[in-house]
């Protein structure tokens, strides 16, 4: 009984220490395969969840775009790549956070792009613009990669980079997000005099709007 | 020319007495007979209402009469010993040094070192806390003697003072009983006695002690001429904002260049550059909106430290006031008074 009121006292406590948001986003991004000729440009939707206590934080985003080929490219058809981002995030000190996840995205035709799988580490910067804007600038590295076309990636031959804000709007109840992720996967296929560099590469743009709470 | 010096204060002194009239006709025809300049007269007058029945006043005036009768006839001696007689009769009284010729005056004076009386003994009306103030008391002795001061009322006379003292005396009670408590609330007597040898003279004065509660601190809200600042304050505008998201989308597209396979072309910019131009407006506008007010370390600092200071003064006046409601706050009165007894 008094561990359950100790746990009702600090109760406000602990949820001015904690935050979460959950909102939609608009995407749109730039998908490149093996080479220049295999361009890829689309748009979609997705919805975003974050949650925050004290130092720790996890984010996780679903999105789905529609990629057709640029003029020019050699590609003819169309596909949907859905991809799905989670990132465990600790405040590590000051702006600097330290992140780890996990980065699933699957192409539909499943032969037309290649679906992959990835555990992500990096470091993230955030830093207070003002008063309810915040941007952040992260950096890391995808590790373990897997492709639907099989194919390895070196060490450090898999990289993401990503710059996001947020504007609270209504007393910080609505907030506006902006997001951007570039990966660059040096994936090669075959061994010895067959091996074959076949990188993939995507820029992906997302625009939302988050409810706060 | 003596006598017109003399006749001034002469026609003034019943304006000194008071209020009080002569009773004696006898003496009133002395007097009106010194007023005439008659002075044998007035002697001779004044000398025969001394054989009549005659009250304290009238026998006061009587014996005045003829030291200022004596003094006009250049009788020192015996103006000195009728001035004697007066000040036995009535310790208290003063000649107005304005209003009197300095011969009548030197007789007076020389009268008064010659007797033995305690004068002017007065007590101030004051109010101070048990053990912390006293009462002033004075008086003055005509001559070198052995005064003894007392405070008569209460369960045993209290002993003040016991001294030889001539001249003006300034005495200190600080209305505690020989225990140290405040003495109980009451009616009490100042007596002063002197003695020398045989003479011996008292006076008393009356007072009246009484006791209440002793006024309690409030507690303070503020330091007297120190307020609290502010906690915070609107730093002023800066380009820092709009900077940092210069910088941070700078990155952002740097980085995807720098990270672009050149086997796949040249990178495209399209998405880092509308999250970083939206990155640039958000800066901007940060950056031409009045800054959020920061905390003002130094004033928050201050602000402490007053709050502290506050909280340990308030400290203070409880632990004073605990004090204070044990204690006694006298308020001393002196009483009207029936006058010395020899």
């Amino acid at each position: 009984m008094k561990a359950f009121f100790s746990l009702v006292a600090g109760l406000p406590t602990v949820l001015a220490a904690q935050h979460g948001s959950v909102g939609v986003q608009a995407a749109f991004g730039d998908y490149r395969e093996v080479s220049s000729d295999l361009h890829y440009r689309g748009s979609g939707g997705g919805l975003t969840a974050s949650f925050t206590f004290r130092k720790l934080g996890i984010e996780g985003s679903m999105v789905g775009v529609t990629y057709d080929p640029v003029a020019g490219s050699t590609a003819t058809v169309s596909f949907k790549a859905t991809q799905l981002d989670v990132r465990v995030r600790y405040l590590i000190t000051g702006p600097v956070s330290a992140e780890v996840g996990f980065v699933n995205r699957k192409a539909k035709p499943e032969f037309e792009a290649q679906s992959m799988g990835a555990v992500r580490a990096g470091v993230r910067i955030a830093y207070p613009l003002g008063p309810g804007v915040q941007m952040g600038l992260r950096s890391g590295m995808l590790f373990g990669s897997k492709f639907s076309g099989g194919g390895t990636v070196s060490g450090i031959g898999a990289l993401e980079l990503g710059l996001s804000m947020a504007v609270d709007a209504l007393r910080g109840r609505v907030r506006l997000t902006g997001d951007y992720d570039f990966q660059r996967v040096a994936r090669t296929t075959g061994s010895g005099a067959a091996k074959a560099d076949v990188p993939i590469q995507q820029a992906l743009g997302r625009v939302g709007l988050a409810v706060a709470f | 020319m003596r006598r017109h010096l003399l006749f001034v204060p002469l026609l003034l002194l019943p304006a000194g007495l008071g209020a009080q009239t002569i009773q004696n006709a006898t003496l009133r025809r002395a007097q009106q007979a010194y007023d005439n300049l008659d002075y044998r007269q007035a002697l001779a007058l004044a000398r025969t209402a001394q054989r009549e029945r005659l009250n304290g006043f009238d026998r006061a005036r009587d014996y005045e009469l003829l030291a200022f009768t004596y003094s006009a006839m250049d009788s020192i001696l015996k103006a000195v010993d009728a001035f004697k007689e007066v000040i036995s009769l009535e310790p208290e009284r003063e000649l107005d040094p304005t209003r009197t010729s300095p011969k009548v005056l030197s007789a007076f004076q020389v009268a008064l070192t010659q007797v033995l009386v305690v004068r002017q003994l007065r007590v101030d009306s004051t109010d101070f806390v048990g053990g912390q103030g006293a009462v002033g008391i004075r008086y003055t002795v005509t001559q070198p003697a052995r005064v003894v001061t007392r405070i008569m009322g209460g369960a045993a006379p209290l002993k003040i003072d016991s001294a030889v003292a001539n001249g003006q005396v300034n005495l200190r009670w600080q209305a505690r009983l020989a225990s140290g408590d405040p003495v109980p609330a009451g009616t009490y007597t100042v007596v002063v006695e002197a003695a020398v040898g045989q003479n011996n003279f008292s006076a008393s004065q009356p007072i009246r002690v009484t006791h209440g509660a002793v006024d309690t601190l409030p507690h303070l809200i503020s330091l007297p001429g120190y307020e609290y600042l502010p906690e915070t304050e609107i730093p002023p505008k800066s380009w820092k904002p709009m900077g940092l998201a210069l910088v941070y989308s700078g990155i952002a597209l740097a980085g995807t260049s720098a990270l672009s396979s050149g086997d796949l072309g040249s990178a495209s910019f399209r998405e880092a550059g509308v999250i970083g131009g939206g990155l640039m407006v958000a800066g901007f506008v940060v950056m031409l909106r009045k800054p959020a007010p920061q905390p003002a370390r130094g004033n928050i600092l201050y602000n402490r430290l007053l709050r502290e200071q506050l909280t340990r003064r308030n400290a203070e006046i409880a632990q004073d006031n605990i004090r204070r409601r044990q204690q006694v706050a006298l308020r001393v009165v002196a009483l009207p008074r029936t006058g010395g007894v020899r």
